[in-house]
């Protein structure tokens, strides 16, 4: 079977949810210069996340996660998971606590990093995903695995997929993904095109 | 064959021979980029895939200009393989068949119809017009029957039609990956591929031999 493993942020959501987040709770300079930084591959992922979780975790747990369950996605990258729910995954760096409701009404089975939550605000990250990870854990089970993405970090797990399809649909994919990838889309229907082919 | 086709378009190659300093697909021909004129009369079909390499950043920003929804295939190894590579990255995850359009092949739009049309694998060659050329030698009914560097009937030019899995992967040239299939049929068209000056030079005069009538 195939697997199509999706990164979430700017990839299926239209926005980025980190900006949201931290345009709602009014402390966007802070976190789009870390977030642009990641995204380049000028900051190392796990290091910017840890400072990303650090200023976001004093915030309400539960107004994040209301708040992101109302992210603009792209409609028929939703279409395509729904119709093959068996054969999608999400995998994304975002925190479990924050996520949980936007991955619900995707709808599909979802991968994320996780955190200790007290008092309705996160104490602890206790893992940080590694999107390789996922790949390899369902190559291992045989399964021809396509990674879709845009970002720096998921630059490993689109080497190591059979299948890479870089993602320009948000903003532009990062430089170093477009070293390594398979395939590059601007547009939606082409996306979804490729991956009716890839099924 | 009633199945859609996707078309691939190698626009990896450097194409040191022509002496431009660019890639094929962005040279200026008539006051159109070469791949412009391609997407433009290729644009009743749905499945544009566009294999790049040299240039690709470039190549893309244009092809974007004209087919939002093109699908890019990298050829990351465009210094090392030729156009059979590309067509082998471009057919793998395509529609069942794939036509085969070479980055510097303009084809009359008279023809380009005849070739988006024809609902069976072929081949695709001119009278002999370029300075360097495979040729290919058919038979009374125009199937081709065989490719040759030193002789032939006609110029091989493509484009090309064929099912996707026959497509293996080759480092060398798109006619190597037909050669085993032959005979196949086929279709004489109105072309001018663009591998050095003078054929650029002909290209021009052939954009403008159509555009009078």
């Amino acid at each position: 079977m195939t697997k199509f493993i999706f990164d979430l942020d700017g990839t299926v959501t239209s926005q980025e949810t980190l900006p949201l987040i931290s345009k709602h709770f009014n402390i966007s300079k802070e976190i789009n210069k870390i977030t642009k930084e990641t995204i380049q591959g000028n900051i190392p992922f796990v290091e910017s996340f840890i400072k990303r979780v650090h200023i976001l975790g004093k915030l309400p747990v539960d107004e994040i996660c209301e708040l992101l369950e109302k992210t603009e996605l792209y409609p028929q990258i939703i279409c395509f998971i729904k119709k093959n729910k068996k054969n999608c995954v999400i995998a994304t760096g975002n925190l479990d606590c924050w996520v949980e409701k936007l991955v619900k009404k995707i709808g599909c089975l979802s991968y994320t990093s996780n955190a200790n939550v007290e008092n309705n605000h996160v104490t602890k990250i206790t893992q940080i995903i590694k999107k390789e990870d996922i790949v390899k854990q369902y190559k291992n089970l045989g399964e021809k695995v396509v990674f879709i993405g845009d970002g720096n970090n998921d630059m490993e797990a689109m080497r190591l997929a059979d299948v890479s399809i870089a993602c320009g649909l948000t903003h532009k994919p990062a430089k170093s993904i477009l070293t390594i990838t398979d395939y590059l889309v601007f547009n939606e229907e082409a996306l979804c095109r490729q991956l009716n082919q890839l099924l | 064959m009633s199945t859609t086709k996707s078309v691939i378009i190698s626009c990896a190659g450097i194409g040191s021979r022509l002496g431009l300093g660019q890639t094929k697909a962005l040279i200026d021909i008539a006051g159109k980029s070469l791949i412009r004129w391609q997407l433009e009369l290729l644009d009743s079909i749905k499945d544009i895939r566009i294999v790049v390499g040299y240039q690709s950043n470039d190549v893309i920003k244009e092809v974007l200009k004209i087919r939002k929804d093109a699908i890019f295939i990298y050829n990351h190894n465009y210094f090392e393989t030729k156009t059979g590579a590309s067509f082998y990255l471009g057919s793998k995850d395509a529609n069942e068949y794939v036509i085969e359009w070479d980055g510097d092949l303009l084809v009359h739009p008279e023809d380009v119809k005849k070739c988006l049309q024809m609902d069976q694998e072929y081949i695709g060659y001119s009278d002999k017009v370029s300075d360097e050329s495979v040729y290919v030698k058919t038979n009374n009914e125009g199937d081709v029957l065989s490719f040759s560097r030193e002789n032939g009937d006609y110029e091989w030019t493509g484009p090309a039609c064929i099912r996707k899995n026959k497509v293996k992967y080759t480092s060398g040239n798109v006619f190597n990956q037909l050669e085993e299939y032959l005979p196949m049929k086929g279709l004489k068209i109105r072309a001018q591929d663009i591998d050095t000056y003078d054929d650029y030079k002909k290209a021009i005069e052939f954009i403008k031999s159509w555009q009078k009538k």
